[in-house]
């Protein structure tokens, strides 16, 4: 019983960290740019990437794809007016884990009493970087976000948290939008920087606004490995009135060569 | 130069952001700290002239009826609509506003809670009777229980009054002991209220109001209840002060005929020699002869002990049975005071089966300088 529990504590903080890290790193994909053609990243929190050719790359959270199926692909252009070009579109498919920790006693974050439906969401993001220096990238994102319930969804399932409430909000609005700006550089050869900012608006929503920022300092140990450390300032409207959060960030970050 | 001192200031911005910003999910309290103050939003001029007060107390369920609720009653509900919410404080407020009450001790008050469809229930009862004054104490506050979808949750006691509320205090209790670290840490934190009364022609006229242990199986409650008479014993050490104090202390009177309430609060799935934690008074049935011995009860413990039925204040209707003869069971909701109550003033409420799983109790205290 310790053990499932155990199990399920892992799960759950996968869920929520993977939202505290959508795409951060300076490595590859927080920016326009995709992975070089044969590479791979993958970090504690963060999603498997991989770089199919120098313009496409796939993404996946592999473990919690179990629950939660999940895969994005991203596209890179044609250069646009010396902006770096690119387009990023996930398919997510929450059901099983909202099933999940839809229980009775310890671990159940959603009520029993309710049944979740079948529920896939498709998020398309258009992203824009800049390189003002050889250390300094600026990237700018907007998205839009669309759900699909095949029975009906009960407002009371609701998971009242930062960056899961709007995140989830989707399925319930059938529609947001996102937007952000990323900016990061270098500090020193081994010392990196990352800040960004991000606004969530589910149009029509009762609750309906987030804005998160986040800030990482990136120890890149070789061209292999990096850790991040930094914050997620979260403000959000809720079911119960609007709450700021301030959260710890970790993350460990693995990148290796597949082939030539 | 002026770069490196940026880089290290960044830095040291980012490490303190980092270590300040472990918020945790639960609030604890200090073992004495400030209440909460609330104002209705219409003030009623209270009378100026008063020689006895109507005391009142009841644990209101968080305005949950009789819902089903998954932790007292066998039921599968847990989260209720905005519509149920209401419609349960629409018929309490309408009870209150019959019997009238001056002074009105609250349980089970939901301020924030996502089961309650986060209705401030005590500022809804003070705009929607004639109350003017509140104070309040969570004894339940957590951003998020990950527990049977409970979510967020802010629980706790009030005192209504219709005059000015100062000098508020919320009273910590010990917690349960019976419980592991993790589910201690997401439980209730219970206490007790204690507030002074600005009457017009009483000036130490004191209210405290407890909600003690339901379902401890250790010595917690017992430990509650003494703290609670200690509270008792040093506002009556104030020269001229006068006291009410009560609430649901969760005990049967000394002296009570049964006991024992494993096969009433028993549910249908349940082991039939189980017995649920909390239904079981046997080896606590001296743990208030303390306060009947010190305080006068509202309800005299030789009319209590000359039929007990009548004064029942708690009865669980599991969803097993579905029309109760006699739902009531159990005395656990009571009112002391150091004064005098009016003879014969006392009322069990026994009429309000579907507004909570307990009765309100009232008496009339006669207040002198």
């Amino acid at each position: 019983m310790k053990l499932i529990k155990k199990i399920y504590v892992i799960f759950f903080a996968l869920f929520f960290t993977a939202y505290v890290f959508p795409m951060n790193a300076l490595w590859s994909t927080g920016t326009a740019y995709t992975l070089p053609k044969g590479y791979f990243e993958i970090g504690l929190f963060q999603p498997l990437r991989y770089g199919q050719t120098e313009t496409l790359e796939w993404s996946t959270h592999p473990i919690l794809d179990l629950l939660i199926p999940n895969i994005t692909i991203k596209k890179a252009w044609r250069d646009f007016a010396g902006w770096n070009f690119a387009s990023r579109h996930n398919l997510t498919y929450p059901t099983p884990l909202l099933r999940i920790i839809s229980r009775k006693g310890t671990g159940g974050i959603i009520s029993p009493e309710f049944d979740i439906p079948q529920l896939f969401s498709l998020k398309n993001e258009v992203l824009l970087t800049r390189k003002f220096s050889p250390s300094f990238l600026i990237t700018g994102k907007a998205g839009l976000s669309l759900a699909a319930a095949f029975d009906e969804l009960d407002e009371r399932t609701t998971i009242d948290l930062p960056l899961v409430f709007h995140r989830l909000g989707v399925y319930y609005n059938g529609y947001g939008v996102n937007f952000g700006l990323d900016i990061g550089g270098n500090l020193t050869s081994r010392f990196a920087y990352m800040t960004d900012v991000d606004i969530f608006l589910l149009p029509g929503a009762d609750e309906n606004f987030a804005f998160e920022h986040k800030s990482l300092i990136i120890w890149n140990k070789s061209k292999k490995f990096q850790i991040m450390l930094g914050y997620k300032l979260v403000f959000g409207e809720y079911p119960f009135g609007t709450q700021w959060h301030l959260l710890p960030l970790f993350d460990m970050q693995w990148a290796r060569q597949f082939r030539n | 130069m002026k770069f490196r001192i940026l880089k290290n200031l960044i830095l040291l911005i980012l490490i303190f952001l980092i270590f300040w910003s472990c918020e945790p999910i639960v609030t604890k309290f200090e073992d004495c700290e400030d209440a909460v103050l609330y104002t209705a939003g219409n003030i009623i001029e209270p009378s100026s002239d008063v020689d006895t007060l109507l005391v009142m107390t009841w644990n209101i369920r968080f305005g949950a009826g009789r819902i089903h609720w998954f932790g007292d009653c066998c039921g599968d509900r847990v989260i209720m609509t905005e519509q149920e919410v209401t419609k349960n404080l629409e018929a309490i407020a309408d009870y209150i506003c019959q019997i009238k009450p001056d002074i009105l001790l609250l349980q089970e008050v939901d301020i924030e809670s996502k089961r309650s469809a986060y209705i401030d229930q005590l500022q809804w009862l003070l705009d929607h009777t004639y109350f003017n004054y509140g104070v309040y104490a969570s004894m339940w506050q957590s951003q998020f229980i990950p527990s049977d979808g409970l979510g967020r949750m802010n629980m706790g006691g009030a005192i209504l009054s219709r005059w000015k509320i100062t000098d508020v205090e919320r009273i910590a209790l010990s917690l349960r002991g019976d419980q592991d670290a993790l589910t201690q840490y997401f439980y209730l934190r219970r206490c007790m209220i204690k507030a002074k009364i600005g009457l017009p022609n009483h000036e130490n006229f004191y209210v405290l109001d407890i909600h003690a242990a339901a379902f401890s199986t250790d010595y917690t409650k017992r430990d509650q209840i003494d703290c609670f008479k200690e509270e008792m014993d040093k506002i009556v050490e104030i020269p001229g002060a006068l006291l009410v104090a009560g609430g649901d202390l969760n005990e049967l009177p000394p002296g009570s005929d049964s006991t024992n309430y494993c096969d009433e609060d028993r549910c249908s799935g349940d082991d039939q020699e189980e017995c649920r934690d909390g239904s079981d008074f046997t080896n606590e049935q001296d743990w208030l002869d303390d306060l009947y011995a010190s305080y006068q009860p509202a309800v005299p413990i030789n009319n209590y002990l000359a039929d007990n039925s009548l004064y029942f204040t708690y009865g669980v209707v599991n969803t097993t049975v579905v029309t109760p003869i006699n739902p009531w069971n159990r005395k656990l909701d009571y009112l002391f005071t150091n004064g005098d109550w009016v003879a014969g003033s006392d009322s069990t409420h026994q009429s309000t089966f579907e507004l909570s799983d307990h009765v309100p109790v009232s008496a009339k205290i006669v207040v002198t300088q």
